[in-house]
């Protein structure tokens, strides 16, 4: 993303708070939705602006999972690891996505298009196993199912 | 400052009011494990480990709790065993397997807490997780990190913040895979290597600076 992009867009997300520690997480929450991550100079300019060290912002950002310091791809790839979903075969789902867009958990694909991520339990139990797809859920999977979701999405999109 | 007595394990000891419970018993010789007390910090009560019994029953931290007149207190007991031992234990369980080697071996402070609860080395290896070991970090030209041997006390971020004012060290990351480092401050540190010198345990490592040059 453009570095100009950035710091303008950083600015107006700065400029609709107000200063005080306690809005740090707010920040990062619109600085997050609006680039999809948190792009260094933005953490800058928020330790600029609310005037707290950089090493408190990225202590902050490394402890939730929701935060991401690298760019994510446009499909961003969640697969439940939750009780109820492990034992109803999320591991084996998780490896044939792994097969399927040649990422390994945790990655992103070099041409920003999917990120493969694990979480704890999105919360949807009944309809375990469960992955999204940015925000769209998809439940009750197989690996075939799994397989055949992205072998699908990436012909779509060369259509497209 | 005026004089009070307290009980401690039965005993009557001299106090100065205003000295927490931690700081009277360990001056009257009487030991109660601690980790993440350090004399001049504000107390945090991060680690759990000092722990002692009120007459009433009530556990307590008592690294933050300041003494006051005729206050009884047991140091050890069966309910402060069954709270601080398994603290101890999933402490050493993500804790460096060895203490051989370790620069800090034989003034560390897990060492002196593991030999007063007398714990079990062998009980702890059954619960420790597959070896997975983390990389040292460099801080910067004075001194290193090794995330296998952080206990996370907390001290040297204290320590910084004490002395500069603002802390330079934060914690990164969080649960067992939580460390503390710099991110971008390191230019900023004045290597008063302060934390090193508290960091109870090897932790922190001083590089030798005469090899380094």
């Amino acid at each position: 993303m453009d570095a100009n992009l950035i710091e303008t867009g950083t600015k107006e997300i700065l400029s609709t708070h107000g200063k005080g520690h306690n809005k740090l997480v707010p920040i990062l929450l619109d600085i997050q939705e609006s680039f999809g991550y948190l792009p260094e100079n933005s953490v800058r300019q928020v330790s600029d602006f609310l005037n707290v060290r950089i090493g408190q912002v990225y202590s902050v950002a490394s402890f939730y999972k929701r935060f991401q310091l690298t760019p994510i791809g446009k499909r961003r790839v969640t697969v439940c690891r939750g009780t109820a979903c492990h034992i109803r075969g999320a591991p084996q789902i998780v490896t044939e996505i792994e097969n399927t867009i040649h990422l390994k958990e945790g990655e992103t694909s070099a041409d920003l298009e999917y990120t493969l991520e694990t979480v704890a339990c999105i919360g949807c139990c009944a309809l375990a196993p469960v992955i999204t797809v940015n925000k769209a859920v998809y439940g009750a999977m197989t690996p075939r199912t799994a397989k055949e979701l992205f072998n699908d999405s990436s012909r779509g999109d060369k259509n497209a | 400052m005026s004089k009070l007595t307290i009980n401690i394990d039965g005993k009557e000891v001299q106090a100065k009011s205003g000295d927490t419970i931690l700081e009277t018993a360990l001056a009257a010789g009487k030991y109660i494990p601690h980790l993440c007390y350090c004399p001049g910090l504000k107390p945090e009560a991060l680690c759990r480990l000092c722990l002692v019994e009120m007459a009433d029953g009530e556990l307590i931290t008592s690294c933050r709790v300041p003494v006051v007149r005729g206050m009884v207190i047991k140091t050890k007991s069966p309910a402060i065993d069954r709270a601080v031992r398994p603290t101890v234990e999933l402490l050493i369980k993500y804790h460096h397997e060895r203490c051989a080697g370790c620069p800090a071996s034989g003034h560390c402070e897990l060492q002196t807490v593991m030999s007063h609860l007398k714990i079990d080395r062998k009980r702890v290896r059954r619960l420790r997780p597959p070896p997975a070991k983390r990389p040292i970090d460099v801080m910067n030209r004075c001194f290193d990190y090794d995330p296998n041997r952080c206990i996370l006390c907390g001290i040297c971020i204290r320590t910084c913040e004490a002395i500069h004012g603002e802390s330079l060290l934060y914690y990164i990351g969080r649960g067992h895979e939580t460390k503390v480092a710099f991110y971008g401050d390191e230019k900023k540190c004045e290597t008063c290597l302060k934390c090193v010198e508290r960091c109870p345990v090897g932790t922190l490592l001083a590089k030798n600076l005469i090899e380094a040059k």
